[in-house]
């Protein structure tokens, strides 16, 4: 036992360990504690604050509304890109004959940058853009909406462009899930007379339930560190309507608020680690019982 | 019951081909308005150039100052990419090999970097301390740390799935822990090494947060946040924008027509093992 333990030197871990630690942990580390000083960029001493800054964070509507975007953003996200990239997933597992190409053009908006697909979509979201023209087209003007400009529905505007470019990946993930599934179970639940809704629910979904479980959690966890389609389609706008965390951030670090902007990133921190950290485990205990 | 499996079959095919517009059009939007004129683009139509203007390629070229954005790109995602790769693969073989409790907490802490978010405003503070803040080194150290957490996921899977007696047999004969992972276990990584390549490339190609935190002189900028850039300054120009943003794509595009086989099964199979 302890030859074998010394056949493997940590040596070989180092390098990764270091850089990990310098540029990632480390920094997350130091920032528990800077969250709880008066940070700023145009003052040279430091000095401990306590709750001061989480205070402010509560105490400021724009950083609720923040916080409370993220979230609707997280959720609605994680939804869509699952339900939708499930349904493509299961649609494009029959015997169709275009079924190749589709599954590519499925799947090509998740390689691009969310810069791209955010440039390309802010033209079609215009009042007088793509979409709306079309509704019209279709007679169904009282559809059309101001789809950046209205406050009340902007977050949900940016959610839907992030579940039309990533759903082809959820897309993937669902299908090689699928394909993993052997035919005899189907086979044999056919000959028990079972519907096909019941084979859908009796054996595709727990037998699903790896990839369920991570893309759960990678829609989960990017929903949560949402920035860049925010960033280029409204900049947290019109006014602050559409501010998450991740641009708060980026306003704070610009306005020299550093120990406030690093009190933010800390909330982030615990809300994910809050959320996720359960949800993985109880995925892995559900994985294990199946 | 032959026949209405067959039905069902070809409406859904249908269904998805018409829902795949949604997907086409935007994406034929900008490849089409690119070759137009700046009026014609206006109309934001599906429709064909009345003349195709190769040329805004190569106005955009000129005037976006993007060659040097697109060096920047290179440089930074494949230094970043290769760095990732060397050191993760070496320390996912040891973390993965080793059965001890030490090693399952090192993975463990490589593994929260999968779920916590960068703390972008302290590790500015970490790398001016180090001192070169601005610089694209400084980047590329920041990219292979992101990452990391990732690549050690999907070769840890890996290498487990590997038989140990590779190694004990190799032991036996003398050889050492680095020769066994350079002469015995990178060969048999290589197709994991490609998805970690691919996953990182597009991942750092693609991404416009890190270096507007970190790269404050756009002389070290790569494509992306130049582009926002030109974005702002040419917002008249639609076919030189939609330009911009196919030359941009361009090389995540062919990477992705040459190793599509690598994304869809090397990433799927590391999301399922995990």
């Amino acid at each position: 036992m302890h030859k074998s333990k010394s056949m493997y030197p940590y040596y070989l871990v180092w390098p990764a360990l270091i850089i990990y630690f310098i540029f990632f942990a480390f920094p997350a580390l130091i920032g528990f504690y800077y969250s709880f000083t008066d940070w700023r960029l145009d003052r040279d001493t430091i000095q401990f604050v306590g709750w001061d800054n989480f205070k402010a964070i509560f105490s400021d509507k724009v950083l609720i509304l923040a916080l409370k975007n993220t979230l609707i953003f997280a959720v609605v996200t994680v939804i869509g890109k699952n339900i939708f990239g499930l349904l493509l997933a299961i649609g494009l597992n029959m015997k169709l004959k275009t079924r190749n190409v589709l599954r590519a053009v499925y799947f090509s908006p998740s390689i691009l940058s969310i810069l791209v697909i955010s440039i390309i979509f802010t033209p079609i979201l215009r009042t007088e853009g793509m979409i709306n023209s079309l509704l019209g087209k279709l007679g169904l003007e009282s559809l059309a909406q101001a789809w950046l400009t209205n406050p009340s529905i902007v977050v949900w505007t940016i959610a839907a462009v992030s579940i039309w470019q990533s759903v082809g990946f959820q897309m993937a993930i669902y299908l090689a899930g699928l394909q993993s599934i052997s035919k005899e179970y189907y086979e044999a639940a056919k000959i028990d007379g079972a519907s096909a809704w019941r084979s859908f629910t009796n054996i595709t979904l727990p037998l699903l339930l790896p990839a369920i479980n991570i893309n759960i959690m990678l829609t989960l966890i990017g929903g949560l560190k949402v920035f860049s389609e925010v960033y280029v389609l409204t900049g947290g706008g019109p006014g602050n309507a559409s501010q998450v965390v991740g641009t708060i951030i980026l306003r704070a670090f610009g306005e020299g608020n550093w120990g406030l902007g690093t009190a933010v990133n800390t909330l982030l921190f615990i809300s994910v680690s809050v959320i996720a950290v359960p949800l993985i485990m109880f995925m892995r205990r559900k994985e294990v019982a199946e | 019951m032959r026949v209405r499996q067959k039905v069902q079959t070809i409406i859904v095919e249908l269904m998805l081909i018409l829902l795949s517009l949604t997907i086409i059009v935007p994406l034929l939007l900008m490849i089409l308005g690119s070759f137009m004129n700046n009026i014609e683009v206006m109309q934001f139509k599906i429709q064909l150039p009345e003349k195709w203007l190769f040329e805004n390629y190569v106005t955009v070229f000129k005037e976006g100052g993007l060659a040097r954005a697109f060096v920047n790109g290179v440089v930074i995602t494949v230094i970043s990419c290769s760095v990732n790769i060397v050191t993760s693969s070496a320390a996912a073989f040891i973390l993965a090999r080793r059965e001890t409790k030490l090693s399952s907490f090192l993975y463990l802490f490589f593994f929260m970097g999968l779920i916590a978010p960068m703390s972008t405003i302290t590790t500015i503070r970490v790398v001016q301390w180090l001192g070169f803040y601005g610089s694209i080194s400084s980047v590329v150290f920041i990219y292979a740390a992101l990452n990391m957490a990732f690549s050690i996921f999907l070769y840890s899977g890996f290498v487990k799935s590997l038989n140990k007696s590779l190694d004990e047999a190799a032991f036996i004969e003398g050889a050492n822990a680095l020769q066994v992972f350079l002469k015995i276990i990178t060969p048999l990584l290589l197709p994991v090494n490609a998805t970690v390549a691919i996953m990182v490339f597009m991942g750092v190609w693609n991404d416009i947060s890190i270096p507007l935190y970190f790269l404050p002189d756009s002389s070290n900028w790569t494509m992306p946040l130049s582009v926002y850039n030109f974005y702002g300054m040419y917002s008249r120009d639609w076919n030189l924008i939609f330009a911009v943003l196919v030359l941009t794509s361009l090389p995540v595009i062919i990477l992705y027509v040459f190793a599509q086989k690598f994304i869809v099964s090397g990433m799927t199979a590391g999301a399922m093992k995990g």
